[in-house]
């Protein structure tokens, strides 16, 4: 057999035996429906939007934030406008006048992480959240997270559910599907106590959290991951209220996918590095033994698959090509009706361990479907099976690169 | 964190990997099994060709004239091994012992085909095409595409094709009185002296002049060309 076959063989168990522990840890405590009873007590929010040149979707994102089913009393909404160079300030102030629970700040450009530090520090809510400005809340979606903060006491920060708003490209339904597997995923984490991200779109600190281990730090560009490893080093609990929903803008075209993901994988590479003290480490508990490493190997795994398909591919177009050129014979496959055999089929032990991966994943696509309630047909399906495994090589292959040459990725408005 | 589940988790996925283990095995299997029954009929089909060759003498010359021996099921069978030899490897035992097979299969269908057209007064081309798939012979794919293509221009064409490096006594027998001295590839045509090393299309065409007496396949002239 083929020497790197063996190291495909690898790749598949460990990306079996994760996908097997994120079913089983699944299953363990199917989630909950969402009720109809409302909380015992509503603290007070503060809900913090940064925002960088987001003048068209700033004014939809906050009266979301004002339309939800939420005493207005007790929810206070900050804009941080970190020195947007369009009209975001102008539309900022126009909210801030017009609504007198929002409060508008602006800065010199710092960056999403020191937009947020300079919020924080003006919030009166017993609860602070954070929005990114191309985001839309469901009207219930705080209501959610309080009564989930109130059912688990120990919780430190809260996540919510993300889905893709209005995909309409094939790049946004590839992403749509794969939000809807970080669902089962996210979930399955909350299960675990390992949540590894606290994404801009709504995740909800108490207050006691920053001052416990402080602010967001630049994080290389990813303050929203970096948060989470900090809160597990220090023991805090992370979960998930899969009941509240935020829908989110994805990137509608493939540069503009490649920067945001490239961003996120190499801050998670370089935010490894950083807590690579919580690798392996049972005191951290699933999160150490099992996100992290298993992160990595499969962050590692997809490359070398990649590569090694892309091998194949390459060395056989090569050879082929130099056949034809040498021999000046054209020979194309023959087929007849005797191929369609179950004889010619491709029955191989890779072939099956890939059908059994792939249903895995499909199975848990619509168990993220159904937790979420999330809509969508079967061609947000199949752009998902059919782009994916070849357009995430090209954002991991990029981060491995950046981190390997320490090269700092760029945050901007779009990118999120 | 319960190490417990971690054991449970990898029994769970080491079982899968068995059963994905078992099921490509078993079907395996089933193909090794296909060929055998291919192989036998094939087998049964030359026996009973030679039998009634040995009684009658001349047979049905129009009949064999228009319908060669044998070829479709030799040439699907081939392709049915070849389909084995990618799943299984080069190595596998049982490949081994079905390519084995083949090879008689083809040097007996080749010896009666001489003796039918000596018989029936018919011009047929013979090409026996020695090839390693060992790595010792760089040239050997290009030379089967050649062949291959051959093949589809001229139907009536008989390439028999045999892994030079195969342990078969006739095999060996027939190497050695076709004087093949090793090289690789190489061509016997029309049992004329060995000719070594890759030829394009047109040097082949030029080694068989016998070709021109073979109807070609109407594709032949417009998909020549480079």
């Amino acid at each position: 057999m083929d020497l790197g076959l063996y190291g495909i063989y690898l790749c598949l168990f460990l990306g079996l035996y994760f996908e097997v522990f994120l079913f089983i840890s699944f299953f363990e405590k199917v989630p909950e429906k969402k009720t109809v009873r409302h909380p015992k007590r509503y603290p007070s929010v503060s809900m913090i939007v940064p925002c960088f040149n987001e003048e068209k979707t700033l004014a939809g994102t906050v009266e979301s934030l004002l339309a939800m089913n939420y005493p207005k009393d007790k929810l206070e909404v900050l804009i941080v406008d970190d020195g947007s160079t369009d009209n975001t300030r102008n539309i900022g102030e126009a909210l801030a006048k017009k609504h007198p629970h929002i409060q508008f700040f602006s800065k010199e450009n710092g960056g999403k992480w020191t937009a947020l530090n300079f919020g924080i520090p003006h919030s009166k809510g017993e609860l602070i959240g954070c929005l990114d400005a191309d985001s839309f809340v469901a009207k219930d979606a705080l209501l959610e997270v309080v009564k989930k903060f109130e059912d688990s006491p120990k919780a430190d920060a809260m996540v919510p559910v993300m889905k893709v708003l209005a995909p309409k490209n094939l790049l946004e339904l590839m992403q749509s599907a794969e939000y809807t597997f970080g669902i089962f995923v996210k979930k399955t984490f909350d299960n675990l106590a390992a949540i590894s991200v606290l994404p801009g779109p709504f995740s909800i600190y108490r207050k006691e959290v920053f001052s416990k281990i402080g602010l967001f730090k630049h994080a290389h560009n990813t303050e929203d991951m970096e948060m989470a490893f900090r809160m597990h080093a220090n023991h805090l609990h992370i979960e998930n209220a899969h009941t509240a929903v935020v829908y989110t803008k994805v990137p509608d075209t493939l540069r503009k996918l490649l920067k945001q993901r490239t961003r996120w994988s190499q801050g998670f590479l370089q935010n490894s590095g950083d807590y690579s003290h919580l690798y392996f480490n049972p005191k951290f508990g699933d999160f150490g033994v099992l996100v992290l490493p298993f992160g990595l190997a499969l962050f590692l795994g997809a490359l070398y698959s990649s590569g090694y398909l892309l091998y194949q591919i390459l060395s056989t177009l090569v050879t082929k090509s130099y056949n034809i050129w040498t021999s000046g014979v054209v020979v194309w496959p023959t087929f007849s009706i005797e191929h369609l055999s179950w004889f010619y089929l491709n029955t191989s032990m890779l072939t099956f361990l890939i059908i059994c991966v792939a249903s895995m994943t499909l199975a848990a696509i619509l168990i993220g479907r159904r937790v979420a309630g999330a809509d969508f047909g079967i061609a947000t399906l199949l752009s998902y099976f059919m782009l994916y495994g070849f357009i995430a090589p090209l954002w991991l292959a990029r981060a491995a690169w950046g981190t390997l040459w320490s090269r700092e990725t760029v945050w901007d408005s779009s990118h999120k | 964190m319960a190490l417990q589940k971690y054991i449970i988790v990898f029994i769970i996925t080491v079982a899968i990997f068995a059963t994905a283990f078992y099921l490509a095995t078993r079907l395996d299997a089933r193909r090794l099994a296909d060929i055998r029954a291919t192989q036998e009929s094939v087998s049964i089909d030359i026996l009973s060709s030679e039998t009634q060759f040995a009684l009658l003498g001349n047979m049905d010359c129009q009949t064999i004239s228009e319908n060669p021996i044998l070829s479709t099921e030799l040439n699907s069978l081939a392709g049915r091994l070849s389909v084995a030899e990618e799943n299984l490897g080069t190595t596998n035992p049982e490949v081994i012992r079905l390519k084995k097979q083949y090879s008689l299969l083809q040097i007996k269908d080749y010896i009666l085909m001489q003796q039918v057209s000596q018989k029936c007064n018919l011009k047929p081309v013979f090409v026996l095409y020695f090839y390693s798939n060992e790595g010792n012979c760089s040239e050997c794919g290009r030379a089967g595409d050649v062949l291959t293509y051959l093949r589809t221009q001229y139907p009536g064409l008989r390439v028999y094709s045999f892994d030079y490096n195969l342990d078969l006594s006739a095999l060996r027998t027939l190497i050695s009185l076709r004087g093949l001295n090793g090289q690789l590839p190489a061509l016997v045509i029309n049992n004329r002296p060995p000719v070594y090393g890759f030829k394009t299309f047109e040097e082949i065409q030029t080694l068989i002049p016998e070709l021109k007496t073979l109807s070609t396949t109407s594709a032949a002239t417009s998909s020549r060309q480079r």
